[in-house]
């Protein structure tokens, strides 16, 4: 750990130049062995999880990185916090660190809470003199009542986070380094840890935090480093790097999803098959085929039908779920309060069927479609080709101004009563 | 190696902290808690007692009445489970704190430290038990001897007991040394941990614990003898917990001698790969 630092004007808290990682990748676990005798001979190939990265973090600043899974997000904060030593380039932190990568990183389950609170302590480098002073204010941030004297192991996931973060949170550092460990906890909990993050930021400390989630982000740091295959991709003001990650996120999301569409043909396809549905689209504003949307833009699905035998009563429909299974919508053009009914149909027609949002209403995350081909004209519709989960998309809300699965139209109007007078105030979007 | 003693300075208070919560670790989850370190022993000597004594009827020699036996058995089993238990421990420890050498700035050098002085700890418990068996045997209620037995060869305690500090700080050493070694070889090969058992299993049979060392030089395997340092170690431990004798000057130098080296070759090791320990884990 360094050693405390006076926080001078115009140092830099951290500083890269050229900052490079490389894991070794051995072919087999036994060459890694023989080449502690190969007298420096290479067994090995190198991957490089992190390259070029160059920063210069002024003391102060809240500062995040972004990147989706395996861009070298935690690869870059485990050297910058000196847990790992960089490949190449150089390094200078300046102040004393504290990191959280992992909350509770060294908990025994058999001790209480309140010896762990001690050990933890000791382990982030704090003297009994320290720990004496802030043991009572962990136990009390994390909330934890009778159950400090119980054994760790009986502790609910949700308790074992809050205690590691009380004792995170009681560390004293210049410099705090977070690797997305707000994403747990109860929502009262995360205000909590919130709280803590601002009251450090007041104190002039400086931050860093690691997350893939560009909204967060973005409501915390000034200056966002966006991260791809181990590259500094952008790096600047959150507004310029949120652009380039969305554009990319489109572009990578896209690429994923078009490979994983073309293989959908594992989920379960059922019906009497008179009728076939063909491939079925996304399509955006511009009228492209795409797996990707943001929230409020255009929105629609195309799908293609060809028939092969008579239907006398056919009825396309469409099922939006989200990814954990949640049916979010569904409809069909038959069920309206202007119905369409196709009627006649024969062999060798073909055709397609457009269902559109003028302003697609689901926030972020990732869904997928069922199609629906039924026979109406029994009392109970069967199947004539029913298509699970036929294709994913990506929804990307780069704007957060709601939050939850859907984006509702709100108006909020605020009345104020005072000297005897009333102000109205009305947002309606 | 300076670094690693500065670096062990440093993190005292820790390495403290690491050995109360192991020792208290090993009685905190169980209900007759601290009587386990006194009952572990015991049971065991009952068990070789039983099949070297009465299935095999080995005999130490021909002077020993068997509740001398029993201590000789017992004064080398509480010595060689320091030792095993801190190696065996020490081969995993990195593995096992794999959480903190990857999550946290942690000082990974006082891990074997501190499985070594809890397992010493331990050890002085067994220690104690030997102590008050000879006190009993010798002083309360003495045991009769074949004539003929040697002086050098009847229970008492006498001034030599000042020795035993020092001689647990060789063992320390050198199981330290090994210790140290291992834990870094094992992330290296991750077979290292599971040959240990049987390592140690072999290793202790073929140490003077059970049977009298004159037996493997009755046996013309003198040698096995002489590269064996735990069998220099628990020759000197028997010399001062059973007969009151100092241990002989150099077998103590031999093993101080061979300490030093093997606490330097493993902690070089160590230190020399410790930058490296979060990427091979």
């Amino acid at each position: 750990m360094a050693s405390p630092h006076a926080q001078g004007a115009g140092t830099s808290a951290i500083l890269a130049k050229g900052l490079g990682k490389a894991y070794r990748m051995y072919d087999s676990p036994s060459k890694r062995f023989f080449e502690l005798f190969a007298g420096g001979r290479k067994l090995h190939r190198e991957f490089w999880a992190v390259r070029n990265v160059y920063l210069d973090i002024p003391h102060g600043a809240t500062v995040g990185i972004i990147g989706e899974n395996g861009a070298g997000k935690s690869s870059l904060l485990k050297l910058l916090t000196g847990i790992t030593r960089p490949t190449e380039g150089e390094l200078s932190v300046q102040g004393r660190v504290a990191s959280l990568l992992e909350l509770g990183a060294g908990f025994h389950p058999e001790f209480s809470g309140r010896d762990n609170i001690h050990l933890n302590c000791s382990i982030l480098g704090m003297s009994e003199a320290e720990i004496a002073e802030r043991f009572p204010k962990i136990v009390e941030f994390s909330e934890l009542g009778d159950f400090i004297d119980r054994p760790v192991k009986t502790y609910s996931s949700g308790m074992y986070v809050r205690l590691g973060f009380s004792v995170a949170a009681s560390v004293d550092p210049d410099i705090l380094m977070i690797d997305e460990a707000l994403s747990v906890g109860d929502e009262h909990f995360k205000g909590k840890c919130i709280n803590r993050l601002n009251e450090f930021r007041e104190q002039g400390k400086t931050t860093i935090f690691v997350s893939h989630d560009m909204g967060a982000v973005k409501s915390m740091c000034q200056h966002v480093v966006l991260l791809d295959r181990g590259e500094v991709l952008a790096q600047g003001n959150s507004e310029s790097v949120a652009d380039e990650y969305l554009k990319r996120a489109k572009a990578r999301g896209n690429e994923r999803l078009s490979a994983f569409n073309r293989g959908s043909s594992a989920y379960p396809r059922w019906g009497t098959g008179e009728i076939e549905t063909l491939e079925v689209e996304m399509l955006d504003a511009a009228g492209s085929s795409t797996a990707v949307f943001q929230t409020n833009e255009p929105f629609r699905v195309r799908m293609r039908y060809r028939v092969h035998a008579p239907v006398k009563d056919p009825v396309f429909g469409l099922g939006i779920y989200r990814s954990d299974g949640s049916y979010v919508n569904g409809s069909n053009h038959h069920w309206r309060e202007q119905p369409i009914r196709i009627e006649n149909v024969q062999p060798g027609e073909e055709g397609e069927v457009v269902m559109s949002f003028e302003r697609m209403p689901l926030l972020q995350g990732a869904y997928y479609l069922t199609t629906f081909l039924y026979d109406h004209s029994k009392a109970a519709p069967t199947a004539v080709d029913h298509r699970e989960h036929v294709c994913t998309f990506e929804v990307i809300d780069a704007a957060r101004l709601q939050h939850g699965m859907l984006f509702l139209p709100t108006i909020w109007t605020l009345t104020r009563r005072r000297d005897g007078r009333e102000e109205r105030l009305e947002s309606r979007s | 190696m300076l670094g690693l003693i500065a670096s062990l300075k440093k993190n005292k208070r820790l390495l403290l902290d690491l050995v109360g919560r192991d020792l208290r670790a090993r009685y905190v989850g169980s209900s007759m808690g601290f009587f386990w370190s006194v009952i572990f022993p015991l049971v065991n000597l009952v068990v070789y007692m039983f099949v070297f004594s009465f299935v095999l009827e080995a005999r130490w020699d021909e002077h020993q009445p068997k509740e001398v036996t029993a201590l000789l058995m017992l004064a080398g089993i509480v010595v060689w489970q320091a030792f095993a238990e801190s190696v065996s421990r020490s081969t995993n420890t990195l593995v096992e704190n794999q959480n903190l050498i990857q999550k946290v700035v942690f000082p990974s050098e006082i891990l074997p430290p501190y499985l070594v002085i809890s397992a010493l700890a331990n050890m002085l418990i067994g220690i104690a038990i030997t102590l008050l068996g000879v006190v009993f045997y010798a002083y309360i209620q003495p045991v009769e001897y074949a004539t003929g037995t040697p002086s050098n060869r009847v229970l008492g305690l006498g001034p030599s007991l000042l020795a035993l500090p020092l001689l647990m700080m060789l063992q320390a050493l050198f199981t330290l040394g090994v210790g140290y070694f291992l834990a870094t070889l094992n992330l290296f090969l991750r077979d290292v941990y599971h040959v240990m058992g049987v390592a140690l299993t072999v290793f202790m049979f073929m140490t003077p614990i059970f049977y009298p060392a004159e037996k493997v030089l009755e046996a013309g395997m003198t040698w096995v003898l002489q590269i064996n340092p735990m069998y220099w170690l628990i020759d000197s431990y028997r010399k001062i917990l059973l007969w009151g004798d100092w241990p002989s000057p150099p077998i103590v130098g031999m093993f101080a001698l061979v300490a030093v080296l093997a606490f330097f070759a493993g902690s070089s090791f160590f230190q020399a790969q410790k930058p490296r320990f979060p990427d091979l884990l």
